[in-house]
């Protein structure tokens, strides 16, 4: 496949398009959106940002550049911590979605608001704080508050209620997508005019999730629909400790099972190893060895249960729950002794339920730069992906991080090794890469998925997969004939 | 510290990878989201929703590019570091129009200097050859041939003395003890001036005016013009090597002094005088219950906010912080007296104003943002120079808030803001007074002295230097 390089006289088309302040080739304006971390560390300049407003804007300039045979890659904000798509060779077009930044409607009785792709997490959580305070914005867990609710769900990033409900791509029923055959297509119920956006399987075959994990690949998504739910006025986290990841997996599986009951209440199920606190501070500047953090109260691994309710009675319930459950694990566990319950202070428990946070951001603080690789893996394997990776890590040098949450009670679970370094030593992306190598190795065989497959991983996954990543591959051709979209983390084409 | 641009960009190439883009920079309050705020307002830039996280850099809510905000020019830097940039007059006209104010830095989960990094970006753009913007080269010329970027006669930097009857106080040889007024104070807000060096006068400080004094070099170090900076700086050196205590009104000269003159200095030099801001004085001795303020019809019942001077709010704030992180052998469990500091700095200005509140009847009310997360004036970095209508309208994006908040004064601690707040409330007619608190004090005669302060008073140091203490402290609960 080859791609024109932008020239002049494509930027004067853009600009015939979305006004010359709103385009640009400036080469201090395209160097700034670079970015080689958090999710990926191949990223290159683009030759044309454009920062368009309107679908009819994006529709044209999509048209135009499959004519043209240009690259695009689509942005809408900070991607979970990071341009997650940044550009890519052989660079192209960056459309800077950060202008379409309506909160177009929230309608409480029919549960969804209607966002467009700019609107970012802080924006949204501030609007519905306000004006909606009986309902949780539909926002990441994790994700800084300049990320965007949209980027992170065609990423297939969590909601707030992840644990509980499925990842956040499942709280989206019906959206808006520009193709760059140009025809602009809204799914679900939302395909006929005179409907509500109000059910994703609507009318057909449900499209939307094709667009599920697309991360810009596909067309540009110009608007989304998302169920809301009630935001809970009590709330609290439970945290159980214990000494090695496999306790914390059984443990946790067990109370995942309790579906149709506490299960349901627990929304965010997050855990990992203490050096997820230690690499929050300079590597020079925080003891390394666990006794510190024995002695403050954190355990080797830990698994946090934030639990909603409708009133106070049904949460303590649950988390009453939670305790014995733990307390009778203990005579199943491989070290019943470390199982301890972690006693919060009510400021560290509202640290925890702060959303929007910036827990993943100070991983740089460490030293200078982080990479998240993650993994998805079924639950009841993921003491064996923590125990492998974690290994692997100090092999190569690296602190060994690792977070650890459930999606949908306990059916997957979110590996993210975060694998902390010194990003001006060029020799560290090489570590990076050989750690990433063996480790994706190992761990396709074992049948675990790469959430973003680098560049140099992708073969080792889609050649296994070879009927569905041809399946993929028509579609894309269906709406990108020229394959002009960001190939993603998909490696499409 | 390095003494060029290039080399300075250099020893910041950690600071400058730390960046991941991230964007928290953007706003204030970025780690609040549910900080309960004003709600809505509808002001002559706009409506903004005062709640939660809101966005607060004034380039970035300007001109929207990636490269206005700051995590773009982090990038900027590090592809100029890499080699896939070069400077030109695209970078400088991208990197120019930042206030510099710092509220990036402080919202950085990473503590990246981002301020440090922004000036050696425009120091090292300058350095390869990329001329100076028209703006920034006129005052630079000022400040050559004046000793003030005014354009005001050198002969007459201290005639506001003299006009007020302060003459005695101009080279006082025998005092220990000096005011540097700074440019915008001797050439501009003459008022400021005067109702410092009366205070001063009222309180029985024995002072001296030094008439060698120029242009602190704020503007300069700013802009990347770091060569003029230096001789500025080599100049007010000299004049006031002879002192213990240089006192300031202005934010920008107290910081200039205190926080970059240092930093370029020799590596064996250190500041011969110690420093300090007349609120701190003044915040001082209410605490000691020296002093107190007269009732005061004229004032009472007026709705009166405050502005934090990012020079001397922020900027002094993540210096102090940089300077306690290297200090600290365990930042765990030091990062809460780190903010404790942090947050006892922060109430200096606001003891005097409470105990205004208190004696005059004035009704205190904060902005939304404020402190760590105020919003900048808009007149620093180079920029009410340099891009005049866009320092306007941060202004007035600023007075929106004081009006939101229904002040009848808007008040601050540096002439610098007080200048453009005050332009931006007359064009824009935001329908406020502008002051500073040290004016109020004086043009209303508040000052009631309990205790006459002795020298001794006068020659405590900033609370700043209190740093190594404060990490020995145990964390307040």
């Amino acid at each position: 496949m080859s791609y024109k390089l932008p020239d002049e006289k494509d930027l004067e088309a853009m600009i015939g398009i979305v006004g010359k302040e709103y385009a640009t080739n400036n080469k201090a304006i395209t160097a700034s959106y670079l970015s080689k971390s958090v999710m990926g560390l191949e990223s290159q300049i683009p030759d044309i940002v454009i920062r368009p407003k309107y679908v009819e804007e994006i529709r044209k300039i999509l048209v135009y550049c499959t004519q043209e045979k240009i690259a695009v890659s689509p942005v809408s904000g900070g991607l979970s911590g990071g341009f997650a798509c940044p550009t890519i060779k052989p660079g192209g077009v960056l459309l800077d979605l950060g202008r379409m930044k309506r909160i177009i409607e929230i309608d409480e009785e029919n549960r969804f608001c209607i966002i467009e792709p700019g609107v970012t997490n802080g924006e949204l959580w501030a609007y519905m704080h306000k004006y909606h305070p009986d309902w949780a914005p539909p926002i990441p867990d994790g994700a800084p508050p300049a990320a965007t609710v949209m980027g992170d769900a065609i990423d297939r990033g969590f909601s707030l209620y992840t644990s509980s409900v499925g990842p956040q791509g499942d709280n989206f029923m019906c959206g808006e997508i520009v193709f760059p055959n140009g025809d602009v297509v809204r799914t679900g119920s939302w395909a006929l005019p005179t409907a509500k956006p109000f059910y994703k399987y609507g009318l057909g075959p449900d499209m939307w999730s094709f667009l599920m994990g697309s991360q810009g690949s596909l067309g540009v998504i110009t608007k989304a629909a998302v169920k809301i739910y009630p935001h809970p006025k009590f709330k609290t986290v439970v945290v159980w400790g214990m000494d090695n990841p496999y306790d914390m997996q059984n443990l946790t599986l067990e109370v995942a099972k309790q579906e149709f009951g506490i299960s349901h209440h627990t929304v965010m199920v997050q855990g990992g190893n203490y050096p997820i606190v230690m690499a929050r501070w300079p590597k020079d500047k925080i003891p390394h060895d666990y006794a510190f953090y024995k002695d403050i109260g954190i355990s080797q691994w830990w698994m946090n249960w934030e639990t909603w309710a409708q009133t106070q009675e049904e949460l303590d319930y649950a988390t009453n729950r939670i305790d014995k459950m733990a307390e009778d694990f203990k005579k199943r566990a491989k070290n019943p002794d470390a199982i301890i319950k972690q006693q919060l202070h009510p400021k560290q428990i509202a640290s925890r339920m702060k959303k929007p946070n910036k827990i993943a951001i100070p991983y740089s603080f460490w030293e200078a730069g982080f990479l998240f690789i993650t993994w998805y893996t079924p639950w009841p394997e993921c003491a064996h992906f923590a125990e492998m990776y974690t290994k692997a890590m100090e092999k190569y040098g690296f602190p060994p991080v690792m977070w650890i949450a459930s999606i949908e009670r306990c059916r997957q679970a979110i590996c993210m090794p975060i694998v902390c370094f010194d990003s001006r030593d060029p020799k560290n992306f090489e570590k990076v890469q050989e750690l990433n190598r063996e480790t994706t190795e190992y761990a396709l065989k074992q049948g675990w998925l790469n959430y973003r497959p680098d560049p140099y991983i992708h073969v080792q996954a889609y050649y296994q997969a070879a009927m569905y990543w041809k399946y993929l591959r028509a579609f894309k051709k269906l709406v990108d004939p020229n394959m002009i979209m960001h190939p993603g983390r998909l490696a499409l084409p | 510290m390095a003494k060029t641009g290039m080399k300075r960009l250099e020893e910041l190439e950690k600071d400058i990878y730390k960046c991941i883009h991230c964007k928290a920079c953007r706003s204030a309050y970025s780690g609040e989201p549910d900080r309960e705020g004003i709600g809505e307002f509808a002001g002559k830039q706009g409506t903004v929703l005062y709640e939660g996280i809101v966005d607060a850099c004034p380039a970035g809510i300007e001109y929207g590019w990636e490269a206005f905000w700051n995590a773009g020019k982090m990038w900027i830097a590090r592809s100029i570091l890499n080699g896939d940039l070069e400077f030109n007059e695209e970078v400088r006209d991208v990197i120019l129009p930042c206030i510099t104010c710092g509220q990036c830095s402080a919202q950085c989960e990473n503590k990246i200097r981002t301020v440090d990094i922004i000036e050696a970006l425009r120091a090292a753009c300058m350095e390869s050859g990329v001329p100076m913007i028209d703006k920034h080269e006129l005052v630079d010329n000022l400040v050559k041939e004046r000793n003030n970027p005014y354009g005001g006669a050198a002969a007459e930097r201290l005639k506001w003395a003299k006009d007020a009857g302060l003459e005695k106080f101009i080279n006082n040889k025998d005092a220990k003890i000096a005011y540097y007024v700074g440019c915008t104070a001797s050439y501009r807000q003459v008022e400021v001036a005067i109702a410092t060096a009366k205070l001063f006068e009222q309180l029985g400080m024995d002072f001296t005016l030094v008439d060698d004094e120029v242009c602190c070099g704020s503007p300069f170090f700013r802009i990347g013009a770091v060569g003029t900076a230096q001789e500025l700086m080599r100049k007010n050196l000299e004049a006031f090597k002879n002192v213990k205590m240089v006192y300031f009104s202005c934010a920008g000269c107290y910081r200039t002094f205190t926080i970059d003159y240092p930093k370029w200095m020799s590596e064996d030099e250190k500041l011969p005088f110690k420093t300090q801001h007349a609120f701190e004085l003044v915040a001082r001795l209410i605490q000691q219950e020296k002093i107190k303020f007269k009732p005061n019809k004229e004032l009472k019942g007026k709705v009166v906010t405050y502005h934090d001077p990012c020079h001397t709010g922020r900027h002094f704030a993540v210096d102090m912080e940089q300077e306690m992180i290297e200090k600290s052998s365990n930042l765990m469990i030091e990062s809460r007296k780190i903010r404790d500091a942090i947050e006892e700095w922060y109430e200096v200005p606001r003891i005097i104003l409470r105990k205004l509140e208190e004696d005059v009847g004035i009704e205190f009310k904060e902005m939304y943002r404020i402190k760590l997360n105020s919003m900048c004036c808009g007149a620093g970095g180079g920029v009410r120079a340099g891009y005049p209508e866009f320092s306007i309208k941060t202004a007035s994006l600023r007075c929106d808030e004081a009006n939101a908040v229904g002040a009848d004064i808007l008040t601050t601690e540096c002439p610098f803001c007080w200048r453009n707040l005050s332009d931006a409330n007359e064009q824009y007619e935001h329908g406020m007074v502008v002051m500073g608190v040290l004016q109020m004090i004086t043009e209303y005669n508040l000052l009631d002295i309990l205790q006459n302060p002795n020298e001794k008073d006068f020659l405590l140091p900033s609370i700043r230097e209190n740093m190594e203490e404060i990490l020995k402290e145990k964390p307040k609960k």
